[in-house]
């Protein structure tokens, strides 16, 4: 099928020859992509603002001021002032760098965890994936709130700074969250090995690692962008949640997640939009520009495009 | 991998429900509808608590202090100009237990408060007054009362209510099974632990003398009875039909279908949407001027009922800007109101720097407490200073230290205390650098603690960890293993001014132990005498405004907007709108 | 297949009596129980509380006792509510189910239609333009577009109710009883239907632009099969192929009640329940609750297995 299948073990020095300049190919049909360039473009623009921004900016101390309290955006404070007194703008930047960290570093792992274990349940079967699935199922039974709680009470009773706890928080969600996406990826895995080109590998007698890194990967590597880049939003998201429960981070450090939380009631809605539109807007223009730039990214990387 | 971020999101809201929920156990009777979520400071937060202003020019703070009478009735939407006999107002959660003393939920008890009358009511400044009693004699060693109830009282089938009843109600709470939350059983009534022990088979202390009279002696003379044991009143022909000792369970068949004596009975529940209340042409003071009461569950922001008119009366934080809003509206009369709290931070005294007194002192002065409940609210909190009510018939600011914010002062009671500031900036005693674990509830209020509090502890050399809790469940669990040093909370709804210092008796502070703090809180309740009382409530409020074996924090300030339709409206702190209610009409 | 059958339904009875345990213990570990809340009663009082709610056993004692009640189908009294829990799910969960079945139901048919269309036009402006706008729907938090379109259609202009399920007070039945509710349930679905949209669309229309580049589609096209039919009868089962292990998943869902948006319209569903009793520690019915919907996703996981075989029979189970 695709053409880097019907490579023999004789060729392999080609082969990463090849595979190089696939990937200058790859980037080269990527930049022909307009909207994922400017997708990427936006990305770019949101990490350099939120993190050399504030540098620029007289109010990253944060200091409290009751003289100036909600005020609307002017010549001082860009984007206003929040209900402390305190310079939205900093504040935006300054949560960015948590909000893209976090969201980034969750999907990550979610994504790996998900796609390692679907892979190999998909890929083996047998016990392995009588095993990887039916843990699956009983942690999908598992409702998360009480975890969240139990959570938050074991890290509080260790002691860890709570400056560290979202992260681990992250992880243990990871942990948790892994089975929707294992299943959805050794359905993909149990339908192509049965396709033509595996059957080809099996034939020329590749080893496991080669078929399944080398084939069955590169094919669901496209499925995995698109959930990726569908849970970034959700993950940036969900990095307010953790702090809602006390897990995240303490205020008054700022997150894009607790700044918009800030006004989830008609009051603030209505009257003070500059609390929920530079958060809200931060937060839809790196997941819409994620998104564009995931589904440029997508169609370059599909090997079943590269015809 | 879709399910992980349903439920990520889908918890995104779950925090303001659990603050919410938390305040459900908290109060039985009585509560005030929409703002009877007072155990944590954070739970009247809500959706109201926003605290912000756009107008240019601040208004100053606590902008109203008189009713505010709507200005253009011709604004009011259509769907509440059509309305003619029905009033509507929100209640965030009732669940359909409508027996009193068997219900869990404050929301429950804001509806069955309606359903019932009580024998003695409490009025605005929460002195007892007779209801269903028409009087009552308390006896000279302040055990035995005696109820003297009006004739011709009924239930709402038209049946009579007598003595027999009220026995009945009182019995049943001494039941072994008995699982409400009822303060009763505290109060010791002769006999009262045999009947529980299933060695009697009524109890000794309750004496039906006639058919409209009853009397019930106490082991121990208590000042907050009169009320207590003036509660509502279960129909013993009703509820006590298949009663036999040791089993209740039957009373839960009953929570739907409940049958009183109040203003209103009950029309049709609908769980998660309404409680419909008709008139009751059998309430002992009349049928009540308008025919339908509707409560309609509505959770957190009731700003869109009130605007579209499908709610009549909702409360508010009395923030400036939303006073500014609420007048702009034009068609709701408001009212402004101070719940009967107070909000306070316990200390745990059990640990070593907080044992000492000068360091809660520099702690009160150190923190900016103008800034964090006045100035930020905008208006919609005042300080307090001592465990008391600003609307108590008890409270007074006579030698009572206000503890205005003086970090200068602050830091010279820490180093009079032996804490020298250390290297880094932190003070430190015997080589223990002095470091604060606050324990908050997640709410807007909190933030804006947590930040100010934090500068104004650097300034005094103090380490500030601020540890935030979504939910009240985990936090009391937390005070309860004792790690922290401070923690926020508002008390539940006081009565009496016994009930201020009611969290140093249940259980939750154990290690204040002061003998004058005793004594004189027994003086106080051994006499049922007001001015008597006053003066001794004084000495305490001034022996705990110098001691602060609890730090106090704020008081709250609502505003009640209602339909300006609606005549003859007013808000008791005690027992919210159903003094008054009967009394209602619609222009 | 019918030992493949046997063998899942005996791995379901498994599953599910782990499950169950696990979440017993996973409640009764979370910090505080029903009585710690209530800050106002004494320390003997508590404990009084807890002996006559047998919280003060151990664990697994509780864990048994509940377990023996509920094969004898009783689930127990809700502490907080003081109701059954059985009637709590019927006053609660139908009103959750009416929501989500029809916007799921709206969800996955635009989002196939959609989705069918932008691949079969990928990179035009119809493509373009859908895309912006499903990740911009699919950016912004719930809340947000819940409050925003209150603000317009409900306090503004008026066309729509502000939340609720019917209007209140209102003794309405019949058509007109139908005709309330629908208008309530308007806005809420079009939130529930722009939520999921965005994730669905983007899955169906990556699938299918994959099947339309296989082999067997430029075969029917050869043979001069119409576009049409092979577009809808060829394409379309291959691309839904994947999407069919999520219908499985969509079945605790469809009862789980929705919170953010209940909470935003008040609509009288399962999930606000849920919350509250979590707060509460409403043990009887959060476990009541949690296993009905561990029992609907291991059904639900089994029937996409199934589907999954059904729809390419080349996947051996």
């Amino acid at each position: 099928m695709a053409a880097d299948s019907k490579l023999t073990k004789l060729q392999r020095p080609q082969a990463k020859l090849q595979k190089s300049s696939l990937f200058r190919q790859s980037l080269r049909k990527l930049m022909h992509n307009k909207l994922a360039v400017s997708g990427f473009g936006v990305v770019v623009f949101m990490f350099v603002l939120c993190f050399i921004g504030p540098f620029f900016s007289p109010y990253t101390d944060n200091k409290i001021n009751m003289a100036m309290m909600n005020k609307a955006p002017n010549l001082t404070h860009w984007l206003g002032t929040d209900a402390l007194g305190r310079d939205i703008l900093t504040r935006v930047m300054q949560a960015g760098r948590i909000s893209l960290t976090v969201g980034l570093a969750s999907m990550v792992l979610s994504v790996l965890l998900g796609a390692l274990l679907g892979a190999i349940a998909g890929y083996y079967r047998g016990l392995a994936d009588q095993i990887i699935m039916r843990v699956a199922d009983l942690l999908m039974t598992i409702p998360g709130l009480p975890l969240l709680f139990i959570f938050g009470a074991l890290l509080s009773e260790w002691k860890i700074p709570t400056d560290y706890r979202m992260y681990i928080v992250m992880l243990m969600l990871s942990i948790v969250n892994w089975p929707g996406l294992a299943r959805m990826v050794r359905g993909q895995m149990l339908s192509l090995r049965e396709r033509e080109f595996m059957q080809a590998a099996v034939v020329l007698g590749l080893r496991d690692r080669r078929k399944l890194f080398g084939h069955l990967l590169p094919n669901i590597v496209p499925l995995l962008i698109v959930m990726a880049t569908l849970n970034i939003g959700g993950a940036i998201l969900s990095e307010s949640v953790l702090s809602f429960f006390g897990l995240g981070v303490m205020p008054p450090t700022p997150t894009w997640g607790n700044m918009i939380d800030a006004a989830n009631n008609m009051i603030d809605f209505q009257d003070h939009p500059w609390l929920w539109i530079p958060p809200g807007l931060s937060i839809f223009a790196t997941v819409i520009a994620i998104n564009i730039f995931g589904d440029g990214l997508r169609d370059v990387l599909d090997p079943k495009q590269k015809r | 991998m879709r399910k992980s971020t349903i439920l990520l999101s889908s918890l995104l809201l779950v925090g303001s429900l659990l603050l919410t929920a938390c305040s459900n156990n908290s109060n039985t009777n009585n509560a005030a509808a929409t703002d009877n979520s007072a155990t944590v400071t954070a739970a009247a937060d809500g959706a109201t608590g926003s605290a912000a202003s756009s107008s240019p020019a601040p208004v100053p703070a606590g902008a109203l202090s008189e009713p505010y009478t709507a200005t253009d009735l011709s604004k009011l939407p259509a769907v509440a100009q059509n309305r003619t006999d029905t009033i509507i107002v929100g209640l965030t959660d009732p669940s359909g237990a409508f027996t009193p003393y068997f219900q869990e939920s404050g929301y429950d008890g804001n509806v069955s408060s309606l359903l019932y009358a009580s024998l003695v009511t409490v009025d605005e400044k929460g002195v007892p007054a007779p209801e269903l009693a028409e009087s009552w004699d308390v006896s000279e060693d302040q055990l035995t009362y005696t109820f003297h109830l009006h004739k011709d009282l009924k239930f709402s089938d038209g049946s009579p209510l007598t003595a027999d009843d009220v026995a009945f109600t009182w019995t049943i709470q001494y039941d072994k099974a008995y699982d409400g939350g009822s303060s009763l059983p505290t109060l010791n009534v002769k006999g009262g632990q045999a009947y529980k022990e299933g060695k009697a088979t009524t109890i000794e202390g309750i004496k039906v003398i006639d058919p409209q009279t009853i009397s019930v002696t106490l082991e121990k003379p208590n000042a907050t009875a009169l009320v207590v044991l003036g509660s509502n009143v279960l129909s013993k022909a009703y509820y006590g039909k298949d009663y036999k000792f040791g089993q209740l369970e039957y009373i839960k068949k009953l929570h739907e279908k409940p049958l009183g004596d109040g203003p209103y009975k009950l029309e049709k529940f609908i769980p998660g949407q309404e409680v419909r209340l008709v008139a009751n042409e059998n309430y002992f003071k009349g049928k009540p001027k308008t025919e339908h009461f509707i409560y309609k569950t509505s959770e957190g922001d009731v700003w869109q009922f009130l605007e579209t008119g499908e709610v009549d009366y909702a409360s508010f934080s009395a923030t400036d800007e939303n006073i500014e809003k609420l007048k702009a509206l034009g068609y709701v009369n408001i009212l402004p109101y101070t719940p009967s709290t107070y909000g306070y931070m316990q200390v745990n005294l059990k640990h070593e720097q907080l044992k000492d007194k000068l360091v809660r002192q520099a702690l009160m002065y150190g923190l900016d407490r103008q800034s964090i409940y006045v100035d930020a609210t905008q208006g919609a909190g005042a300080i307090a200073n001592i465990p008391a009510s600003p609307i108590s018939w008890a409270y007074t600011e006579e030698g009572i230290n206000p503890y205005k914010y003086d970090p200068e002062k602050a830091k010279q009671l820490l180093d009079e205390a032996g804490w020298a500031v250390g290297a880094n900036g932190i003070r430190e005693k015997d080589g223990k650098p002095f470091s604060i674990h606050y324990l908050g509830s997640k709410s807007k209020n909190t933030d804006i603690f947590i930040a100010v509090a934090k500068e104004n502890f650097a300034a005094l050399g103090i380490d500030f960890q601020p540890e935030v809790f979504a939910d009240f469940n985990s936090l009391v669990s937390k005070v309860e293993g004792g790690d922290y040093d401070l923690v926020s909370f508002s008390t539940s709804m006081l009565t009496d001014p016994a009930d201020g210092f009611m969290q140093f008796f249940d259980g939750e502070i154990t290690d204040y132990e002061n003998p004058k703090f005793l004594e004189l809180y027994n003086k106080a309740l051994a006499t049922s005498d007001i001015e008597e009382r006053k003066a001794v409530y004084k000495e305490l409020y001034q022996l705990f405004n110098d001691e602060l074996p609890i730090l106090f924090t704020s008081y709250k300030k609502t505003v009640y907007a209602y339909n300006g339709r609606i005549q003859n409206l007013s808000v008791s702190p005690f027992i919210g709108l159903a003094g008054s209610l009967p009394e209602w009409t619609l222009k | 297949m019918s030992t493949y059958l046997t063998k899942r339904l005996l791995y379901m009875l498994v599953i599910l009596f782990a499950a169950s345990l696990l979440i017993f213990c996973l409640y009764a570990l979370t910090p505080g129980d029903f009585i710690t809340g209530n800050i106002k009663l004494t320390a003997e009082r508590k404990a009084e509380l807890r002996e006559i709610y047998g919280l003060n056993k151990p664990v697994l004692e509780r864990y048994g006792l509940w377990m023996k009640d509920a094969f004898h189908g009783n689930f127990g009294y809700s502490l907080a509510q003081q109701k059954p829990v059985l009637q709590l799910f019927s006053d609660y969960i139908w009103n959750s189910f009416l929501l989500a079945a029809v916007s799921t139901f709206l969800t996955w048919v635009i989002a196939v239609i959609v989705g069918v269309i932008s691949a079969y036009k990928q990179y035009s402006w119809f493509d373009t333009l859908v895309m912006v706008a499903i990740f911009a729907a699919m950016s912004l938090p719930s809340f947000f577009i819940g409050l925003f379109l209150i603000k317009i259609l409900a306090v503004d202009l008026k066309w729509l109710p502000p939340g609720g399920m019917i209007t209140t007070g209102s003794n309405a039945t019949g058509l007109a009883y139908l005709k309330e509710v629908v208008r309530h349930m308007t806005l809420p679905v079009v939130v529930m239907v722009l939520l999921g949209l965005g994730s669905l669309t983007r899955y169906f229309r990556s699938n299918m632009i994959d099947v339309l580049q296989q082999d067997y589609i430029r075969t029917a096209r050869a043979k001069g099969l119409k576009e049409r039919k092979v577009l809808f009868t060829h394409a379309l089962r291959n691309a839904l192929l994947p999407a069919i292990t999520l219908v499985g998943f969509e079945l605790p869902a469809l009862f789980g009640g929705s919170l953010i948006i209940e909470q935003i319209f008040n609509w009288p569903g399962i999930g606000q329940l849920y919350m509250k009793s979590f707060g509460l520690r409403d043990y009887p019915l959060l476990m009541g609750f949690t296993m009905f919907i561990a029992i609907l996703t291991v059904i639900g996981t089994l029937l996409s297995d199934i589907l999954y075989r059904v729809a390419d029979p080349r996947v051996r189970l």
